[in-house]
């Protein structure tokens, strides 16, 4: 049983680095571009902000604030993006027998995954050593809400991964459910302080939560009054059973 | 150990409803090597995809309790955005062997010299067969899944290929599809022949080819 476990590791191993072939190409700009592209978006809103004169919603860095909520934002938006196409993409690997489709999705989730670590570590980090931050509060809890993030955006990549399998436009349907997510998760402005009637709609979203989960190990004295960790796990939870027991029991009626 | 157990395999192909295999029940005999013969369209491709695993039967189970190999084809699994290296690379991380060692051994078989650093669009199918077969041959499987791969290539790797199956047939088994009398005989042991969704067991070749010849 633990050599079946091995093998399936190894398995998923030689596939994340094929992904990363796949999505860096061979030259490390690429791996570049991946780290700076979130680090712009952050940037270009940095700017807006500041143009306009406004102040940041919490804190005094507006960068640490928006990454707080964007990088986290973008980890989600990123695993629902490419793991829509993990086994639509990925139907010549059936080839080898070794691979059992849900290894590409594995694959897919590691890659995503140890990218936005690099990205978060490179990001956090270098707002501490050039002053525009304070150390966190509790790197642990940060910790604890990148994996909540990393595991709602695996849930929810699942089912978009099955769906896609139904019909390619489930594409153009996953672009719109992700879209508004930038207005409704709190990334620019403190849900705590929006309007009950308000607030009672923006909890049902789960990525607000993983937010404002970050925010709390950030920030000394955040005190979201939304903040329910125990919601976006349990979406993730009951997405991701959804997302892999379907897969596990069409298995069979599926043409090769 | 290789086995079926009541295996159907059926494919619905635009309203046809297509049956491959109806309540198969037969375990593959050890240390043999095994010919695989049938119509065209019988399903022969179909059974080395659900032994290999890279296909589910409909009703029933297979069980595999070794390590066997991918349906060894004429095109191979590849990547044509990858390079020859960068697959063969993958593929022996894949199954866990070393890949320097597994270079070697495609590099010296397949003779595609600076070729094997470019993508694997660009390569002829002959090519193509060349690195496919090499790279099945360089991994260590107990049994190897060949369709029809004898007859790839051009003179100089045929005859290369038979004498590496040759040696590979020496330590592995092999299960073969085959519609040549010459490659059957060459190579196996004992056959089975697919006829309309049945298995039927023959523990002499010649007796293979005389019912290959009546029925199919």
């Amino acid at each position: 049983m633990s050599g079946a476990l091995v093998a399936q590791i190894r398995v998923i191993a030689a596939l994340t680095l094929r992904e990363s072939r796949m999505t860096f190409g061979t030259s490390h700009a690429g791996y570049l571009w991946a780290v700076i592209q979130p680090l712009l978006s952050i940037s270009v809103l940095v700017a807006i902000f500041y143009v306009i004169g406004r102040q940041s919603p919490y804190g005094t860095s507006l960068a640490l604030f928006f990454a707080s909520g964007v990088l986290t934002l973008e980890l989600f938006n990123r695993l629902s993006g490419t793991l829509l196409r993990a086994y639509v993409a990925n139907r010549q690997l059936l080839y080898y027998p070794a691979i059992r489709e849900t290894d590409a999705l594995f694959a897919r989730f590691m890659l995503v995954v140890l990218t936005y670590l690099v990205i978060f570590a490179l990001f956090f980090g270098g707002l501490v050593v050039l002053g525009l931050a304070e150390m966190p509060r509790a790197p642990d809890m940060m910790v604890g809400a990148f994996a909540a993030t990393a595991f709602l955006g695996l849930g929810v990549g699942s089912v978009h991964a099955m769906l896609m399998r139904v019909t390619p436009i489930w594409a153009h349907v996953e672009t719109v459910i992700g879209r508004p997510l930038f207005f409704l998760s709190g990334v620019f402005y403190i849900p705590s302080q929006m309007p009950p009637e308000v607030v009672a709609v923006l909890r049902w979203n789960p990525v607000l939560h993983v937010i404002e989960w970050m925010r709390e190990g950030y920030y000394p004295h955040y005190d979201s009054d939304v903040f329910d960790p125990f919601y976006p796990l349990a979406i993730a939870l009951v997405l991701l059973a959804l997302g892999l027991g379907s897969e596990r029991m069409t298995r069979r009626w599926r043409a090769a | 150990m290789i086995a079926l157990d009541r295996v159907s395999k059926s494919y619905l192909v635009k309203g046809v409803h297509k049956q491959v295999l109806d309540e198969v029940s037969f375990t593959l005999p050890e240390g043999k090597n095994i010919a695989l013969m049938g119509r065209n369209g019988a399903g022969k491709s179909t059974l080395l995809r659900l032994i290999a695993g890279t296909e589910m039967p409909s009703r029933g189970d297979i069980l595999r309790h070794e390590r066997v190999s991918w349906p060894m084809g004429f095109s191979g699994g590849f990547n044509g955005t990858m390079t020859g290296v960068e697959n063969i690379r993958f593929v022996a991380r894949l199954y866990g062997q070393p890949s320097e060692d597994v270079l070697e051994r495609v590099e010296e078989f397949a003779e595609l010299g600076a070729s094997l650093d470019l993508p694997i669009a660009t390569y002829s199918s002959g090519m193509k067969a060349r690195l496919a077969f090499g790279l099945s041959l360089a991994i260590d499987f107990d049994t190897y899944l060949i369709d029809e791969i004898t007859a790839v290539g051009d003179q100089r790797f045929k005859v290369k290929s038979r004498a590496a199956l040759g040696k590979t047939v020496e330590t592995s088994r092999v299960v073969m599809v085959s519609h040549s009398p010459s490659v059957v005989k060459d190579f196996c042991e004992v056959g089975v022949l697919l006829f309309e969704g049945q298995l039927y067991y023959y523990d002499q070749i010649d007796s293979l080819l005389a019912d290959y010849r009546r029925f199919c």
